[in-house]
């Protein structure tokens, strides 16, 4: 499929890049909330790695900053979900 | 097998002073208890720096936050007084540091991490403010398409 120019989904298909990489980031930091809130969802589990495109190796960083902001009470463990 | 001692403990202790000597760089945030008054938070500040200096280490930066809501609940608490701090330190004041702010009924929370080499880096383009953005760009033009 990737191969063959002319497949239909081809046009649906997005490549996807990090962000951290693409910025030229070398440390997440866990203080930088603003920034974690985006790779978290509403229930505030850390988004995976096939819907963000993160690279490993911020994805790992990412993780590490996101429970340190969790801990210092910055952003929420858990947050309720509304039925 | 005397010799041997001799030789390991010479070893041992040369390397041991400059081991001692040797600073690294630490951050640190803690929460204190927001129910106190702002003489209480100097004072408690006071208290956190001078037990840093007091274990051979020196604080570079205080960066006081103020009184922010929490995400989630301490001690019934909502919200905290945050307060962020920069030192250069031994690695075994940490310990000592640790331990008198843990008995301190009035620091609820506290983090500290020592910076590597990328962090630092990260430190310093932070003070200069050139920080690279990851966001701001593609999420300004989605909104304007909007």
């Amino acid at each position: 499929m990737i191969n063959n120019p002319s497949h239909p989904k081809k046009g649906h298909l997005k490549t996807k890049e990090c962000k951290f990489t693409k910025a030229g980031i070398e440390y997440i930091d866990y203080k930088d909330t603003e920034t974690l809130m985006k790779f978290i969802n509403d229930q505030g589990k850390i988004l995976p790695r096939r819907v963000t495109g993160n690279s490993a190796r911020h994805q790992r960083q990412l993780s590490t900053a996101v429970k340190r902001a969790r801990f210092m009470a910055l952003i929420p463990y858990v947050t309720e979900n509304l039925r | 097998m005397t010799e041997r001692t001799m030789t390991v403990s010479n070893n041992g202790i040369q390397p041991k002073k400059t081991y001692r000597m040797k600073k690294e760089f630490y951050e640190m945030l803690y929460i204190l208890n927001p129910v106190l008054d702002d003489d209480k938070f100097k004072e408690l500040v006071d208290f956190v720096n001078k037990q840093i200096e007091s274990n051979d280490g020196e604080v570079v930066d205080v960066d006081e936050w103020g009184t922010k809501p929490l995400a989630y609940d301490i001690d019934k608490k909502s919200s905290g007084y945050y307060v962020n701090i920069f030192f250069n330190a031994p690695h075994s004041a940490i310990e000592k540091v640790e331990r008198n702010m843990r008995i301190n009924d009035d620091i609820m929370r506290y983090l500290t991490l020592k910076y590597d080499a990328k962090m630092e880096r990260h430190y310093d383009l932070k003070k200069k403010g050139d920080l690279p953005v990851i966001f701001e760009e593609t999420e300004e033009e989605t909104e304007d398409d909007n």
